[in-house]
């Protein structure tokens, strides 16, 4: 059972760091696309 | 629908790698080419931003359809050997997770590129996904040996849906192309339902080998492919694209004509023997990327 348990934090884990990056990664795209639309030259 | 059996433990959670195996990633790297293709021909380019945004958004609609055509065929998917070893028939996933991320990707890459590039291109990405998930999966697939036929409209969209993102309208060579695509999809299919036949059968699915069997199906690739050929070479003679593209529509249709007709000419009945099929198929994909990338670099040229 403890090796289930583990396997179950390692993917939760795994899936959260993910999770993190995509939407550090979309806010990025929103702050570019907000620029792009508001014709604002970088 | 009845559930599938799960062989893993429940209370384990999806390993991320398998949501992107639900999306189809080989599928989608074709479908975000030929969408690239379609944004990069269009007159007036958007900024970088907003033509990235456009890609991603048809990806994502991509990968929400491989997402939900998993979750309905989970048990289809269960009983073909190509097919056993994806997330749901292998019980590596839960049903519910399938369908709430095909649901949230979809959701999500429309309403993106509506606020990203326009509502015209986010009303073309939202048919192509109801086409695909409803007409094609649901309706067509299971029931009528032209499922390809009609269903292939779903993987034409991506082209004209990147030219909508970066016009906002739509015009002749972006409609040329859905029908490149329209037209090339039933051959390539059929090509591969050809030698995976004895799969489609047991999952009872009427693909047309199974239906019509070996010869009619070789017959409809060859008469297929010819209005395919004359699709792909009609933008030279008709003004939207120069000779570098057209002459070489040109070879590459003819290769592809040849390979049909080496298709149609092979009585092969086993897997094993079925060279012909098997090179078909493999052009097939190669034929759209070169076609696609000859009449981006023709465009450029001009």
């Amino acid at each position: 059972m403890p090796k289930l348990e583990d396997e179950i934090i390692r993917r939760q884990r795994e899936r959260a760091r993910i999770t993190a990056l995509l939407l550090g990664a979309f806010v990025i795209l929103l702050f570019f696309i907000t620029l792009a639309k508001t014709g604002i030259n970088w | 629908m009845p559930a599938i059996e799960m062989t893993n433990p429940a209370a384990l959670p999806a390993d991320w790698r398998d949501f992107v195996a639900l999306t189809k990633p080989r599928v989608m790297s074709l479908v975000v080419f030929t969408g690239l293709a379609g944004l990069l021909l269009a007159p007036e380019l958007p900024p970088f931003a907003l033509g990235f945004t456009a890609i991603l958004c048809i990806a994502l609609g991509a990968g929400a359809c491989g997402a939900l055509n998993q979750w309905y065929e989970a048990e289809i998917d269960a009983k073909m050997r190509r097919t056993a070893k994806r997330p749901l028939p292998a019980g590596r996933m839960d049903r519910q997770s399938a369908l709430h991320f095909g649901v949230g990707l979809a959701f999500f890459s429309v309403i993106l590129m509506g606020l990203a590039t326009n509502w015209l291109a986010a009303i073309f990405l939202t048919a192509s996904i109801l086409f695909y998930v409803l007409v094609y999966t649901v309706w067509l697939k299971p029931r009528t040996a032209q499922n390809i036929v009609i269903g292939g409209a779903a993987g034409a969209f991506p082209p004209l849906i990147g030219w909508v993102a970066a016009t906002g309208h739509v015009s002749a060579l972006p409609l040329l192309l859905f029908a490149i695509i329209f037209l090339w999809t039933p051959p390539h299919f059929w090509a591969l339902s050809l030698f995976v036949r004895s799969d489609y059968a047991a999952a009872g699915i009427p693909m047309l080998p199974v239906v019509a069997g070996f010869e009619s199906t070789r017959r409809q690739i060859f008469l297929y492919s010819l209005p395919m050929a004359a699709a792909a070479v009609a933008p030279w003679p008709l003004g939207l694209a120069g000779p570098v593209y057209g002459l070489s529509a040109a070879v590459l249709s003819f290769v592809f004509l040849v390979l049909a007709g080496r298709v149609l000419a092979s009585r092969a009945t086993e897997p094993a023997q079925m060279d012909a099929e098997k090179h078909l198929f493999a052009y097939s994909v190669f034929y759209l990327f070169a076609l696609f990338t000859v009449l981006v670099a023709d465009q450029w040229i001009h």
